[in-house]
């Protein structure tokens, strides 16, 4: 066997993981980016260090946020001030509030309870400590 | 010969593990969006999560089983190694290549 | 030019030096200082977080942001980039068969300006974050502080740029006629590749620097949205200097381990020619990626994967390093012996490193990693994985060629086992804390999560084993270097012939028989 052979197949192997990994990857991404169309809109404001939220009939509420479980939700995501992210580990919902900027993350809950809430990219001084949480509750 | 049909075999291991795995996916997806209303953002994010891993730790086991087949072989105390390679006869044994002697 | 601690010359000789060793010793005390500075801060951040709602150490998060930031900062830029540029400095002339480094004041230059930005990064201490993301750095982070550091940052810039042009002359201008560049070892090709990368990536960063500095004196308003800018303008001029630029940190790394493993293995590489080809590779594709680091930021579909696309290409260059190095070992009669312990435990890192950058390619898997301990676990596999063991290898395999003394073995095997055990077991735990939803950059966690609080603990306990390794590897160093039994300067460690760097040194014109 030459002495490239088995180096060329070494790459081959590598370069098919690679592939798969693309594959896999653009077609959950495909999936999960799309957004169901009755999702209701929840305004999600990040602030030094807290966040707060607007429901579509003009409820505000400030770090606990209430949900009804099988809706899906789109959150609409904006800074106040500097660079924070949104997120819900639980629900792997994540995604940067930018100031200046309008940013999106959706989710459908589908079990009761509730849930940390958190401030994942650095904001300064309380960063560790900008917490909510999240209340799925059961639809009435 | 023997070298190529190893890399052979590890190549169809691999592709029939990563192939079926596509499968299981495509089988996953169609499931969750029929049996509910909603795609389960959270079960399709973890499972990718968990192909991912099978994949990379299927990988680290072949890679990380060579090295330490390696460091146990070619260890110089290893008593299959008295004899000195056909380097170390020169004052620079990591002088020359495999290229120029035509390897 | 060896023998330093044989035949003590003043400091102040050494000093004021433009030789290329001179400069090279320099660089490498500095960074090796750097190195114990920035592990003093890690063990302080990790014995900090060893309780959760404790002020083990520190007692405000504003110290705490400054000391993750100022631990960041230190160890890529004051021991990182410095111990590279050290050892380029000594071996990268006598690789190429030069007198000296083509520009020797250039030389010194780019290596006192060094000094002058660690004093501006630890006298500034600032709380930004290494990455020092707008608007937090331009409204927000407290001066002076914040402008130390972007001068601080300014002046490391320039002399890593002046210091690039010069490596990049001596290879390609002053080698020897008769040494092809495709002979060139390959530790001064990954030399020249980070020095090639550096100047095409460096500028994009100066320029950021320069308009964040504009943006808090209220001069411009570049990436201040309160002022019609935006911050997502500061990420991309940041990681198109920066993705490239963890491949500048990494790089040399890898090139040292070209230098150990086929010396210890006895045997030649098993290919140069794949080697310069992953080099070359991976500084051309390094330029692809940067936009991974932006997942999260709104960044659109086709965008996330055109990225996605440009990381992944980079992987096969770095898994073609590994293949190497497992193919040269094949079929050698292997010494381990400490500069071979950490090269073979550095590619075992180096591996798992790459093997979870994979995953992090992966754009729906950054809804769980992105910005949690999962990064810092993963960096540091690299960083103190890869480049940590990279380096140590090298500073023992060059301790003979220094000192003229030898090291001595069982402590080095101590500081092998130690530091080997202390990264696995703190840097794979943390990637457990992200998966489980912990931030990075925290100054405290909730009690709430007796998982949190565990793999913290199992964390920090490994850090200090890294942390002891470290004292074991210092006490090595100061001791041996005055006490240690005189080395044999053909063959330090009796694995036959001659081929060691004096023997290169003095016959630089062909004695050495492997350049
Ligand atoms: C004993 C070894 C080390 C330990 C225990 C350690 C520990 C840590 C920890 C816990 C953090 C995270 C801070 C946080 O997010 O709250 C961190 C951040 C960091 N470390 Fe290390 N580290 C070590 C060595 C190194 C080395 C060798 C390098 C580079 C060559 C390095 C570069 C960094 C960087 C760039 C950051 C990010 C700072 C930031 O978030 O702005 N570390 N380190
Ligand atoms: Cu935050
Ligand atoms: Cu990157």
């Amino acid at each position: 066997m030459g002495h490239d052979t088995a180096e060329w197949v070494f790459v081959a192997i590598v370069i098919a993981v690679l592939c798969y990994v693309g594959v896999d990857s653009w077609m959950i991404q495909k999936e999960v980016e799309d957004v169901p169309a009755d999702a209701e809109i929840i305004k999600v404001t990040g602030q030094q260090w807290y966040w707060s939220f607007e429901h579509p009939n003009g409820t505000k509420e400030v770090n606990t946020l209430h949900l009804k479980v099988n809706h899906a939700y789109k959150f609409e995501i904006y800074s106040r001030d500097v660079m924070h992210s949104f997120n819900i580990p639980d629900w792997v919902v994540f995604e940067d509030a930018v100031p200046g900027h309008t940013n999106h993350a959706w989710f459908a809950p589908n079990e009761v309870g509730t849930y940390p809430i958190q401030c994942r990219e650095y904001c300064g001084l309380l960063h560790y400590n900008m917490r909510g949480s999240l209340v799925v509750e059961p639809n009435t | 010969m023997k070298t190529t049909l190893i890399a052979i075999s590890i190549i169809a291991v691999l592709g029939v593990a990563l192939v079926s795995q596509i499968h299981f996916a495509h089988a996953q997806l169609s499931q969750t969006t029929s049996a509910k209303q909603y795609l389960n953002l959270r079960a399709e994010v973890w499972n990718e999560f968990f192909r991912m891993t099978t994949a990379a730790f299927t990988v680290g086991a072949i890679v990380s089983g060579t090295m330490i087949w390696l460091v146990w072989r070619f260890r110089e105390s290893n008593p299959k190694n008295k004899s000195p390679t056909k380097w170390e006869h020169l004052e620079d044994p990591t002088a020359g290549s495999y290229e120029e002697e035509g390897h | 030019m060896v023998l330093e601690l044989q035949k003590p010359r003043p400091v102040w000789q050494i000093m004021f030096s433009t030789h290329h060793t001179d400069v090279g010793y320099l660089y490498l005390v500095f960074g090796i200082t750097f190195l114990f500075m920035g592990g003093v801060l890690a063990m302080i951040i990790r014995t900090h977080l060893f309780f959760p709602g404790q002020n083990v150490l520190v007692s405000d998060s504003a110290t705490f942001n400054r000391i993750f930031t100022v631990h960041g900062l230190t160890m890529l830029f004051l021991f990182a980039l410095p111990v590279a540029n050290g050892i380029g400095n000594i071996l990268v002339p006598i690789m190429v068969r030069y007198k000296d480094m083509a520009y020797p004041k250039l030389n010194a230059i780019a290596f006192w300006m060094n000094p002058v930005g660690a004093a501006l990064l630890w006298l500034g201490f600032a709380d930004t974050t290494w990455v020092s993301y707008a608007p937090y750095s331009i409204i927000r982070a407290p001066g002076p502080a914040a402008d130390m550091f972007i001068f601080g940052m300014k002046i490391l810039g320039i002399s890593s740029i002046l210091s690039s042009i010069n490596f990049v002359v001596t290879v390609l201008k002053c080698k020897h006629p008769d040494l092809p560049l495709r002979r060139v070892p390959l530790f001064a090709w990954s030399m020249l590749t980070v020095s090639l990368m550096t100047i095409v990536a460096m500028p994009t960063y100066a320029a950021a620097l320069i308009m964040m500095l504009t943006d808090r004196l209220g001069l411009s308003g570049f990436f201040n949205p309160f002022a019609g800018g935006d911050p997502i303008a500061y990420l991309h001029l940041f990681w198109f200097t920066f993705h490239p630029e963890v491949y500048i940190f990494l790089l040399p790394a890898i090139g040292m381990m070209y230098e150990i493993i086929p010396r210890f293995s006895r045997k030649p590489l098993y290919s140069q020619a794949s080697g310069v080809f992953a080099f070359v590779m991976l500084g051309i594709i390094g330029f692809a990626s940067w936009g991974h680091h932006m997942y999260s930021t709104g960044m659109d579909f086709t965008t996330k994967v055109v990225f996605m696309i440009g990381t992944l290409a980079a992987v096969p260059a770095s898994g073609m390093h590994v293949f190497n190095f497992l193919a040269t070992m094949w079929g050698g009669r292997i010494r381990f012996a400490a500069p071979m312990k950490f090269a073979v435990g550095g590619i075992a890192l180096f591996f798992s490193a790459g093997a979870g950058g994979v995953l992090n390619s992966a754009m729906p898997l950054d809804f769980i990693s992105h910005g949690t301990y999962w990064v810092v676990g993963h960096m540091h596999l690299f960083l103190i994985g890869t480049i940590g063991f990279g380096f140590v290898a090298m500073i023992y395999y060059m301790f003979p060629y220094v000192t003229g003394r030898m090291y001595n073995e069982k402590w080095a095997s101590a500081h092998f086992v130690l530091m080997f055990w202390g990264t696995v077991q703190t840097f794979f735990t943390q990637h457990l804390l992200g998966l489980e939803g912990m931030p990075r950059r925290v100054y405290d966690y909730p009690t709430d999560f007796t998982s949190w609080t565990q793999l913290n603990q199992i964390s920090t306990v490994g850090a200090w084993l890294i942390g002891a390794s470290f004292v074991i590897f210092l006490a090595s160093l100061i001791y041996y270097s005055a006490k240690g039994k005189p080395a044999n300067m053909d063959d330090p460690w009796g694995i036959g012939g001659k081929y060691y760097y004096p023997v290169s040194a003095k016959n630089p014109h062909g004695g050495h028989s492997g350049y």
